[in-house]
């Protein structure tokens, strides 16, 4: 399998990579929007994260029997996970780089605002 | 993966292919490296799916049942799943986030980054319903274009997603990750609103024989051992076309020309430079006569070009 490959698929690649796709099921996905290759002159390039994303999208609708709206709906959850999570990772490198004082005025706040502490008497 | 892929899905030996697809499923619902952020789990659906490779085939799953394979045979590259993709910042399948009244501290941020804007995959973005007039939304795409192409301009046919060809004009000088905007070519407009735009972001593809520095080309050019010693004239490619090109006597490789005005073409119209970079190629049989010549040669013309080196 060649999901990595730095060089975007072709159709007839991907296809190969991805026995359990058919060509209707690929251009339906691409119609609805579900992965958006590259356009090029000589047709659809896919990308690592497009491999990546169609795989996943083979998964779930095996898995789960997901198709059109109920796939779109998880899809978009996931991106948005992955969005914040990758945010969320870019925020606590930030602040682990700050000073301990500073680290500690942000624990304060967002103790405040985010965790409730439970007591055991 | 485990050596007992029986054990990776939990599932004895009689399993029929049934349960064995069961299983699989069952330990993929909880454990997909894309659906829960535990590690251990990870390591699971690895085994799991390792594992089910190997089994979901009658034949092999009775090649390793004989002991003629095991399961490490199975062992396939590491996948790389969406969230390895999904988490960077340029995501092209993520829409905008929205931090209430936080977004102008998002924005201080996170802002400025290279996003695909508030697109998302069409249909696949709830935009708001309504019976009221809406424009359409901007549909964004990549569209990938050879060297030549974006250097010279030109025109690219490409199909959308939804079947229908276009042919896309590229100005001249297009560089990579400049946006096209196609005016009414997205998503329909809602009551008596116009459609949306598409929005090519273009990718240059990479060339072999052409890089691109700012505004500069650069290219290398071989030549021929006489053409090194004696100078000459030599045709080069440019953007424009052949022209010819003047080595000087002596010409060593790495040595650059410099081709006024052939290069991008920049926003002002004015024009970027043309690098040649010169390569000496030997003859692809060195004879008698010219090695003895050399030898000759050395003996009274001895030089070193790897002086002050280490």
């Amino acid at each position: 399998m060649t999901a990595r490959a730095e060089h975007p698929m072709t159709r007839a690649e991907i296809l190969e990579a991805l026995p359990d796709l058919t060509d209707e099921e690929l251009d339906a996905l691409i119609r609805t929007g579900a992965v958006l290759p590259v356009a090029s002159a000589a047709g659809p390039l896919f990308r690592g994260i497009d491999v990546a994303r169609l795989r996943l999208i083979l998964e779930l609708e095996d898995f789960y029997a997901l198709d059109g709206e109920r796939l779109a709906l998880v899809m978009s959850l996931i991106d948005q996970l992955n969005g914040l999570r990758g945010d969320m990772r870019a925020m606590l490198q930030a602040v682990a780089a700050e000073e301990p004082e500073t680290r500690a005025r942000l624990r304060r706040v967002i103790r405040e605002t985010r965790v409730t502490i439970t007591r055991e008497d | 993966m485990a050596d007992d892929p029986y054990a990776a899905l939990g599932v004895p030996k009689t399993a029929s292919e049934a349960d064995i697809k069961k299983a699989y499923r069952r330990i993929a619902k909880t454990d997909h490296p894309d659906l829960t952020a535990d590690t251990a789990a990870h390591d699971r659906f690895k085994a799991a799916s390792a594992a089910y490779d190997l089994l979901k085939d009658p034949e092999q799953r009775a090649r390793f049942d004989r002991g003629e394979i095991d399961a490490q045979g199975q062992e396939r590259p590491q996948r790389r799943y969406y969230r390895d993709f999904a988490e960077a910042g340029d995501n092209p399948y993520r829409g905008q986030s929205n931090y209430g009244d936080f977004s102008d501290v998002f924005e201080d941020l996170f802002g400025g980054r290279a996003r695909p804007g508030a697109g998302g995959p069409r249909g696949f973005q709830g935009g708001g319903a309504g019976s009221f007039d809406m424009r359409g939304s901007d549909h964004r795409y990549t569209l990938e274009v050879d060297f030549m192409t974006a250097a010279r301009g030109g025109t690219t046919r490409i199909t959308l997603p939804d079947g229908h060809a276009l042919d896309v004009q590229i100005p001249a000088g297009t560089r990579d990750g400049q946006t096209i905007r196609l005016r009414g070519q997205g998503g329909p407009g809602m009551g008596n609103a116009d459609a949306g735009d598409a929005l090519l972001t273009i990718t240059v593809a990479d060339d072999p024989d052409w890089r691109r520095n700012g505004d500069d080309v650069v290219t290398t050019l071989p030549i021929t051992l006489d053409e090194a010693v004696l100078g000459g004239k030599v045709e080069a490619q440019t953007i424009d076309g052949p022209v010819m090109l003047t080595v000087p006597r002596g010409a060593s490789s790495g040595q650059r020309l410099r081709l006024r005005g052939r290069g991008l073409k920049r926003a002002n119209g004015t024009r970027g430079d043309q690098h040649v970079e010169l390569k000496i190629v030997m003859p692809p049989r060195i004879d008698d006569a010219l090695a003895e010549f050399i030898a000759n040669w050395r003996a009274d013309n001895a030089y070193d070009p790897r002086r002050g080196q280490q």
